[in-house]
């Protein structure tokens, strides 16, 4: 009987749309400065990916997306967002990962005590976001297939 | 099954509501965001399992149901934000340490968590469940995680203040969360960071000097049946300094953390004060990187609450955060019998961990490029006083570990990854202290293609073998995944041991209790396993459905009794054959 009051209360909430702003919290970044997630908002739209190291489908989306990177730079202005969760056991082989991976394009951010994970509602990785240039999220989608990476380009795309 | 078809329809129907109104709701000026995620199994009866005696789902004391549900809803507005998370557990599922640690004896157990907080951009305030470490986590750390129904969160008060991001000081109070209940212990600490870099005015890199303290009440000094374990303090103190460097590529992360006092509640070893010293390397240069970890720790369980059971509270009665280093594999076999810690057992351990990334492209093909990964680890116990505290067990190898993989991306269409690993594990240490080692070899051969027919279409397939040197037997596994994106995927897999051994892993609880159908002991006289010759396949067919905010994954298949493990902690899960579904809804 809890189950199905959880589902409702769940239903009950979930109408009328709107865009929802991304939350303010410290992370650190590749040097390990604690910034702002708010500073990674700077017009440009950007796809926002939630990884760890053990999660072997967010290193394929990450990797299908740094594969088609350019490709998709010459028709829009956009960046990629890395969120690692590791925490304090895999943080410095999640940083190892990202110099050794080629994800040279990608802004990568360590979200080591997963309170940016937590604000974000994300609760299994992958999960990805497109945030518009003003800091808007206006599409996520959880897990990878291969070929999935095409509708967050035409998302992005659709942005203009 | 009534509970579960119940479950498959209102599942069905939420999903079929959120894909047509996928939506977060405006309060005012505020936001309301919701993440759902549930966990649900059916225990199927396996009579094949259950000949076995390897586990038998009907002897759940809860019936065939479990179902782990988290309900999260966060209210925001500028800096001010609040939320409330309802754990629900209807009841538990098998396996995870809260089904056999919960200390409430109704079927169904709920928990509430909540907050109120308010983020400056200099300080910020926050009331109610905290999540928190400090530094590495070794003396504090509170956190969530799913996979193995931990929650620690401090319930109580934090507050932080950062001047100029030369120094940020931090301190906090609460009480911390124990399964399903609040602990009555109260912990209170402070943390305070310096960077020498930014006071210097230095660009180039960063260097910080931070520590931390970390203090708690131990109720039941005064105990006279705990007499014998000559605890004093009525307070436990821990304190960890650390040294941060990081320039041109180069890093180095050291920590020392240590507990001063007795640990009333860590009466496994007798509640010897503990001490840890842990330090990280890494060098970057382009696409080459390396990174290295060492750690010694002696005694640095810090168990929340005292159980009566040494050794038998659970991976959840933890306030610190002293993981395994190892490296966690995606591939099955690879997991098959994972290194568990032996410090678990022994109350120390010295050892450490290597990686070592690369990765060749051209910059004019970028849908072509090989990345290389290597990885070594290796554990050692140290020398301990035994259960009783009678005799010395001298320190010995626990753990070894050398793999690698190599990933190929050929074409836009193809893309191979081939991967070994070489493990060797004490398994008499797995289970408990004995001076006995019993040293298993395994070498794991994976290969795994995916290939993509279309912008749509694509499939994968993952072969697996393992040579063990020992009477565990050679393994075989298989998986074959097809993806129609970006909604579907359908993957099949099987593994079974190829020389028909029946598996000998099995809980402490139960280690010398393996019974067949029968009733007939299945172990010898030395309290070996004896085998049995026939072939058991653990197999899984599954389907997931992924659209917008919606993810549900439905599968069916006959689970392996072993460690699973999550972010370097690791529970173990008994055998069962069910069918599962997960889901997962935000708003």
């Amino acid at each position: 009987m809890k189950k199905l009051m959880f589902l409702m209360l769940a239903l009950f909430v979930g109408f009328s749309a709107s865009a929802q702003s991304m939350p303010d919290v410290k992370v650190e970044n590749q040097e390990g400065k604690v910034i702002s997630t708010r500073d990674l908002v700077d017009g440009t739209p950007m796809i926002i990916s939630f990884w760890s190291t053990t999660c072997k489908p967010c290193i394929m989306e990450l990797n299908a997306i740094n594969d088609n990177l350019y490709d998709w730079l010459e028709e829009v202005d956009m960046k990629v967002v890395a969120v690692s969760v590791d925490d304090a056991r895999t943080l410095s082989r999640a940083r190892a990962m990202t110099q050794g991976q080629g994800w040279d394009d990608y802004t990568c951010i360590y979200d080591k005590n997963q309170d940016f994970k937590r604000a974000m509602n994300v609760s299994l990785t992958p999960h990805t976001f497109i945030v518009d240039g003003k800091g808007n999220v206006v599409y996520s989608h959880s897990g990878y297939t291969p070929g999935s990476e095409q509708e967050l380009f035409e998302k992005i795309k659709a942005l203009k | 099954m009534k509970k579960f078809i119940l479950t498959l329809s209102i599942v069905a129907f939420s999903m079929f509501v959120a894909e047509e109104a996928a939506a977060q709701i405006k309060a005012g000026e505020g936001q309301v965001s919701i993440a759902l995620e549930s966990n649900n199994t059916y225990y199927t009866p396996d009579k094949k399992l259950e000949g076995y005696g390897i586990s038998k789902p009907s002897d759940r004391e809860r019936g065939n149901f479990g179902s782990n549900d988290y309900l999260k809803v966060d209210y925001n507005i500028g800096r001010f934000s609040a939320g409330i998370q309802l754990d629900g557990y209807l009841p538990p599922l098998y396996g995870y340490d809260i089904y056999k640690f919960s200390r409430r004896d109704s079927k169904l157990t709920a928990f509430l968590t909540k907050y109120v907080q308010w983020e400056d951009q200099n300080w910020g305030v926050r009331l109610g469940d905290i999540y928190d470490q400090f530094g590495n986590g070794l003396i504090f750390r509170t956190y969530e995680d799913r996979a193995l129904a931990f929650n620690n969160s401090l319930a109580g008060a934090r507050a932080y203040y950062n001047f100029n991001n030369y120094v940020n000081v931090k301190v906090l109070a609460g009480l911390p969360r124990f399964y399903d209940v609040r602990s009555k212990n109260v912990v209170w600490g402070g943390d305070l960071a310096l960077s020498i870099s930014d006071m210097a005015g230095w660009n180039n890199g960063m260097i910080s000097v931070e520590g931390s303290y970390v203090g708690r009440f131990q109720d039941g000094v005064e105990d006279s049946n705990l007499k014998y374990l000559n605890i004093e303090d009525g307070i436990l103190n821990m304190v960890s300094g650390r040294i941060n460097f990081e320039t041109a590529g180069f890093t180095f992360r050291s920590e020392y953390a240590a507990k001063l006092n007795n640990d009333l509640y860590d009466q496994s070893r007798n509640g010897d004060k503990g001490n840890v010293i842990n330090v990280d390397l890494g060098y970057s240069y382009k696409r080459f990187s390396v990174s290295a970890t060492f750690r010694r720790q002696v005694n640095m369980r810090t168990p929340i609450e005292m159980l009566p059971i040494p050794g038998g509270t659970g991976g959840g009665n933890a306030l610190n955060y002293v993981p395994l280093l190892n490296r966690q594999h995606t591939y099955m076999l690879a997991n098959l019998n994972p290194y568990s810690g032996s410090a678990t057992f022994t109350g120390g351990e010295i050892g450490g961990q290597l990686d070592a990334y690369y990765s060749l492209r051209n910059s004019k093909q970028r849908m072509k490029y090989w990345n290389f990964h290597l990885n070594f680890s290796m554990f050692n116990s140290l020398d301990h006083k035994d259960w009783a505290g009678m005799s010395t067990i001298k320190g010995r190898n626990a753990w070894v570990e050398f793999n690698f993989d190599v990933e190929r991306q050929w074409s836009k269409k193809l893309k191979t990854t081939l991967f070994y690993s070489y493990q060797r594990r004490d398994e008499s240490m797995n289970h408990e202290d004995t001076p006995i080692a019993h040293y298993c070899d395994a070498h794991i051969f994976v290969g795994d293609v995916t290939y993509k027919f279309n912008k749509k279409h694509s499939m994968r397939i993952e072969a697996q073998y393992l040579a063990a040197n020992d009477t565990a037997g050679d393994w075989v596994a298989g998986l074959i995944e097809y993806n129609f994106a970006p909604k579907f995927s359908f993957y099949v897999s099987d593994m079974w041991n190829c020389e028909k051994m029946v598996d000998s892993v099995s809980d402490n609880d139960n280690y010398f209790q393996l019974h067949d159908k029968d009733g007939n002991p299945m172990y010898d006289e030395n309290f070996q396993p004896k085998f049995k010759h026939d072939l058991l396949h653990y197999y899984q067919v599954g389907a997931t459905y992924t659209h917008k905010n919606v993810r549900a994954q439905l599968s069916y298949g006959r689970n392996r009794a072993g460690y699973v493990c999550s972010g370097g902690a690791c529970r173990f899960q008994p055998a069962y054959t069910g069918v599962n579904l997960a889901l997962t809804l935000t708003f």
